[in-house]
């Protein structure tokens, strides 16, 4: 390779240039003394031999160029000398300089660190093998029109025996567990999962093995895996802990392995941190339990996603033919990565639509400063064009100036970039997914350089459209009297446009967050704290009786604390996630062949949890003795779920209801009371029954407890009584009640903080843009401004010609920029909420918004357009 | 004479030198003395040209320059033909002869 030898010789020769530089004068000397020796032994005055020779000889300074052109190549010698002049000149411009990278740094920071998050948690790959393979599996309640819904028993196991689509099958339910032993009891969350779930992941365990099949029967041995994180914590990284045994909820387990450190669990739907791994196996008990299973299955290679949903929908008109309970009910499969990230793609790639515009913003304001500076020097650039430097050159060294900016700009953004990760991860609601994969690597790198990449074009594309048009500038006569006006407006347009998009997005977002927070809940926070406790102890919580006693000696003990006004249990408190829902019928009135029962949320409570969280009881009564244990079962319903059935509110009191749980039951309605948001702020409040705790206990329930003063020391209180019952019960999951309400709008509040933040700064881009444009604007037509005022133009009529044309071309920006934001809020409607994306009154106010801010930055700089003096200006012509 | 008309035969002075540094290695003044008298004092090398000529064909990877220290104690630049120059010399003289035959033909036709 000729090439390679010839550059390599060519960069070598141009890193050692000094001495290559002496060399060549070194070997010229020694040609003209060789000459002048030469023309003396020829007979001539050595005088006259060192003048000849030396006028002979030439410019020794042009053949130096010469060679050092031939030596390592023009383009070498060009860009050190087009770096030079390039640093020179944006250290003789600081507030250029300053300028331009500060916006620039600001858009691709932000950017740069936005991106990050949206790559680490929508667009890197699972860390599983082949993961665009793995898909979730799901019951889906058609006759309802019902969204994805958990599996039942019955029906994995079909489709798992059955279906030929895929490679591998694997059921999880998420569990929690109370670790006993030394120290304190420990409540840690995990999954029973399939043998073979994580092979068909494709991660092996770091250490130990995965279950066995026969671990997975009959419900499931008493085996365990450990998280690495909870090996370490736990167990202190014992590298021989595989094979010891471990008391868990009263029983010991053989740990059987421990994962990796790098593993990342899924967790979607009600899945979330994992540290505990069980076999689940399916028995004749569960079966029957209804659909509680989350499915994750391989496709088979060469088989596509839509091939193994028809196989699945052929499956299911199957298992609907075979048991009445799946009549009605359909499958569907959905990608696992989308379904790890399907709610936050919606809104992290609107944040990332909106960093893309504050970016194009930044660019398009260096682009006008470049043009401003350009445009002072068009003068400089036309001598230059007429004493020999030709247009390709003029452009390279104006890339190189620009390559500068944007390489110092894109230093300056990735660091705010590194800065900006940080902040962000924090101020990510906690629940994020894959919150712990995002970093600042090589892709997201990738990402910066092309930004500046982009922006270097950019601006050194508006510099040189503005200055190497070339020598007809010198016609124009003196420098400042330069006249063209192009491709300002159409940067004004471009900034005003812009920034409506932006404030357009972040007020809807406002106003949709303000919606949600003024969402009645049917339910008071006010005092309110929640803790989580989950009775274990071998065989002392066994019996119903004794849990029933647990928790009303619990109650009476917390009651009594001072301070505390109310203590009441909850299965699971609201805003605590899914809960389980079962369908609902009038036993009293079959039903009509082919139609669906309604479905309803169930709720195990104390009765002072209406008081507790203040919920009005509508008709009837609270549970009370009469609901004692082994009497017939009474329930309380909620006002939709009487509106389900079809009762009258004032007559509903006293009927039965079927509820297809604990094997079928029809208890007797005792209270009607009002709707509460259970599960978030988005949905309509459903259908809720709430049986006693007295008549359906269980080990596990949330305390919710209303006292007077700071909620820390009532969770203390709280925590306290449970010890002096049984030190051996955990206490977790404490939190006041309206911060758990708060956290669920986490994400909400992370989009709109960070649209409005956004918005600000396009507003201030947008401010700055307009003003610099207008002011180099004014400075351009000093001498005409000068002229109408000598002429007797009124300084108001200056002022409003200035004005009048800002205005113009805002008015221009807000008709664009409308039309591109009414095309770009259409993806955000799933993160909307009580609000219209095309909401006229956001539209109106923030196009007023803008014009105001045009107003300003056009104003000042006209006003002090009308102050010049005509004389000053005439006389420096 | 060579230096009076500069843009004359674009590479006749490359051939000139690589011809001059066929026997062995030379400096370069004594390239241009050399071209000089074996030219019978027709071909004068510009001399100060004669050295982005040298640069040019040293970057082409044609002749390399190596500094040695000469009988008077100073240092002085020589410059040898490559393999890769001798193959272009080779070449360069058949074009040259092609190209001077041709203009004879022309030239002799009346």
């Amino acid at each position: 390779m000729d090439w390679i030898q010839r550059w390599s010789r060519r960069i070598a020769h141009f890193f050692r240039r000094a001495a290559v530089e002496r060399e060549m004068d070194e070997e010229m000397r020694h040609h003209v003394e060789s000459e002048i020796a030469d023309r003396i032994a020829r007979g001539m005055a050595p005088d006259e031999a060192r003048r000849t020779a030396l006028i002979a000889f030439g410019g020794v300074e042009r053949f130096k160029e010469e060679g050092r052109d031939a030596r390592w190549g023009r383009l070498l010698g060009d860009l050190s000398q087009d770096l030079r002049i390039g640093l020179r000149t944006l250290r003789r411009n600081p507030g250029f300089t300053a300028g331009s990278v500060l916006t620039f740094a600001l858009g691709i920071g932000a950017a740069t660190a936005i991106f990050s998050v949206v790559y680490g948690v929508a667009l890197r790959p699972l860390p599983y093998t082949d993961p665009a393979r793995l898909v979730t599996l799901w019951e889906r309640d058609t006759s309802h029109g019902g969204g994805v819904n958990v599996v039942a028993v019955p029906n994995f196991e079909a489709w798992r025996d059955r279906s030929g689509a895929f490679s591998g099958m694997a059921a999880l339910v998420p569990q929690s567990a109370t670790l006993m032993g030394a120290g304190q009891p420990e409540r840690a969350s995990g999954a029973l999962i399939s043998p073979g779930y994580f092979a068909l992941l494709g991660v092996p365990p770091a250490m130990g093995r995965e279950f066995t099949p026969e671990e997975g029967e009959n419900g499931g041995a008493d085996v365990v895996m450990l998280s690495d994180a909870f090996w370490r914590r736990r167990f202190g990284g014992d590298p021989s802990v595989v094979g010891k045994t471990v008391m868990i909820g009263g029983r010991a387990h053989a740990i059987v392995g421990v994962m990796p450190r790098t593993f990342e669990p899924p967790s979607f739907f009600w899945l979330g941190q994992q540290d505990l791994w069980f076999p689940f196996g399916a028995t004749a008990g569960n079966r029957s339990w209804g659909r509680f299973l989350l499915v994750v299955a391989r496709l088979r290679p060469g088989v596509t996603l839509n091939q193994a949903r028809d196989e699945m929908a052929r499956l299911a008109r199957q298992r609907a033919a075979e048991d009445p309970t799946d009549r009605g009910w359909s499958v569907t499969a959905v990608g696992l990565g989308q379904e790890i990230t399907g709610d936050v793609r919606a809104s992290l790639f609107v944040v990332l639509a909106a960093v893309g515009l504050l970016l194009l913003m930044a660019m398009v304001n260096v682009a006008a400063l470049t043009l401003a500076f350009a445009r002072r020097r068009e003068h400089e650039y036309a001598v230059r064009r007429a004493i020999g430097a030709t247009r390709p050159r003029l452009l390279r060294q104006l890339l190189t100036q620009s390559g500068l900016l944007g390489i110092v700009g894109g230093a300056v953004g990735l660091v705010t970039a590194l800065w900006g990760v940080r902040a962000l991860v924090l101020l990510l609601p906690t629940d994020t997914p894959r919150l712990t994969s995002i970093h600042v690597d090589l892709p997201v790198l990738l990402f910066t350089l092309g930004g500046v990449l982009l922006a270097t074009l950019v601006f050194g594309g508006a510099g040189v459209t503005g200055s190497t048009r070339g020598v007809q500038a010198l016609h124009r006569g003196s420098p400042g009297r330069v006249t063209s006006g192009r491709g300002a407006g159409t940067l004004v347009v471009t900034e005003i446009a812009f920034g409506l998009v932006l404030s357009v997005c972040a007020t809807l977002m406002v106003r949709s967050w303000v919606a949600l927070r003024a969402v009645d809940l049917g339910f008071s926070t006010q005092g309110v704290v929640a803790a989580r406790i989950a009775l274990s102890g071998g065989d002392r919580y066994a019996t119903p009786d004794q849990q029933r006693a647990f928790f009303a000696g619990l109650l009476d003990q917390i009651r009594a604390l001072p301070g505390v006004r109310t203590a009441s249990v909850m299965s699971i408190r609201p805003f605590g996630g899914p809960g389980p829902a079962t369908s609902v019928a009038d036993p009293a009135q079959p039903l009509a062949a082919g139609s669906v029962p309604p479905v309803t949320d169930v709720r195990v409570i104390d009765p002072a949890l209406f008081s507790t969280l203040q919920i009005p009881l509508l008709a009837g009564a609270s549970f009370d003795s009469r609901q004692a244990p082994g009497a017939p079962p009474g329930v309380i319903v909620n006002r939709a779920l009487v509106r389900a059935l079809g009762f009258p509110v004032d007559g509903a009191v006293g009927r039965r209801v079927a509820l297809d749980m604990y094997g079928g039951i029809t208890p007797r309605i005792v209270g009607i009371v009002g709707d509460i948001h259970l599960m978030d702020q988005r949905t309509s409040p459903r259908p809720t029954a709430y049986l006693s705790a007295v008549q359906f206990p269980s080990t596990q329930a949330d305390l919710i407890v209303r006292g007077d003063g700071d909620p820390g020391r009532l969770l203390a209180a709280v925590q306290a009584s449970v010890a002096l019952l049984d030190r051996g019960i955990p206490v977790y999951d404490g939190a006041p009640l309206g911060q758990v309400i708060d956290s669920s709008l986490a994400r909400d509040r992370f989009t709109t903080l960070l649209l409005s933040g956004f918005a600000l700064v396009a507003l201030l881009l947008a401010a700055v843009g307009v003003y610099g444009v207008f002011a180099g604007e004014v400075a351009r037509r000093r001498r005409e401004m000068g002229i109408r005022l000598a002429l007797g133009a009124p300084a108001g009529m200056v002022v409003r010609l200035i004005v009048r044309q800002g205005i113009g071309r805002a008015a221009l920006g807000i008709t664009l920029g409308a039309g591109v934001a009414l095309l770009l809020v259409r993806p955000m409607v799933p993160i909307m909420f009580g609000i219209t994306p095309t909401d006229p009154a956001s539209f109106a106010g923030v196009a007023i918004l803008l014009l105001g801010v045009a107003f300003l930055a056009t104003a000042v700089p006209a006003l002090v357009a009308a102050r010049v003096s005509p004389l000053e200006v005439i006389r420096a012509e | 004479m060579l230096d009076a008309q500069p843009d004359l035969l674009q590479g006749t002075l490359d051939l000139l030198i690589l011809k001059t540094l066929e026997p062995g290695p030379l400096h370069g003044w004594a390239i241009s003395k050399q071209i000089q008298l074996t030219s019978r004092d027709l071909l004068t090398v510009n001399q100060g040209s004669l050295y982005p000529a040298l640069y040019r064909l040293e970057d082409r990877g044609w002749i390399r320059g190596a500094t040695s220290v000469s009988a008077q104690g100073r240092r002085v630049r020589a410059y040898h033909l490559t393999g890769a120059g001798r193959r272009q010399l080779g070449r360069e003289v058949e074009t040259w002869r092609r190209f001077a035959s041709a203009m004879q033909y022309v030239l002799a036709t009346p």
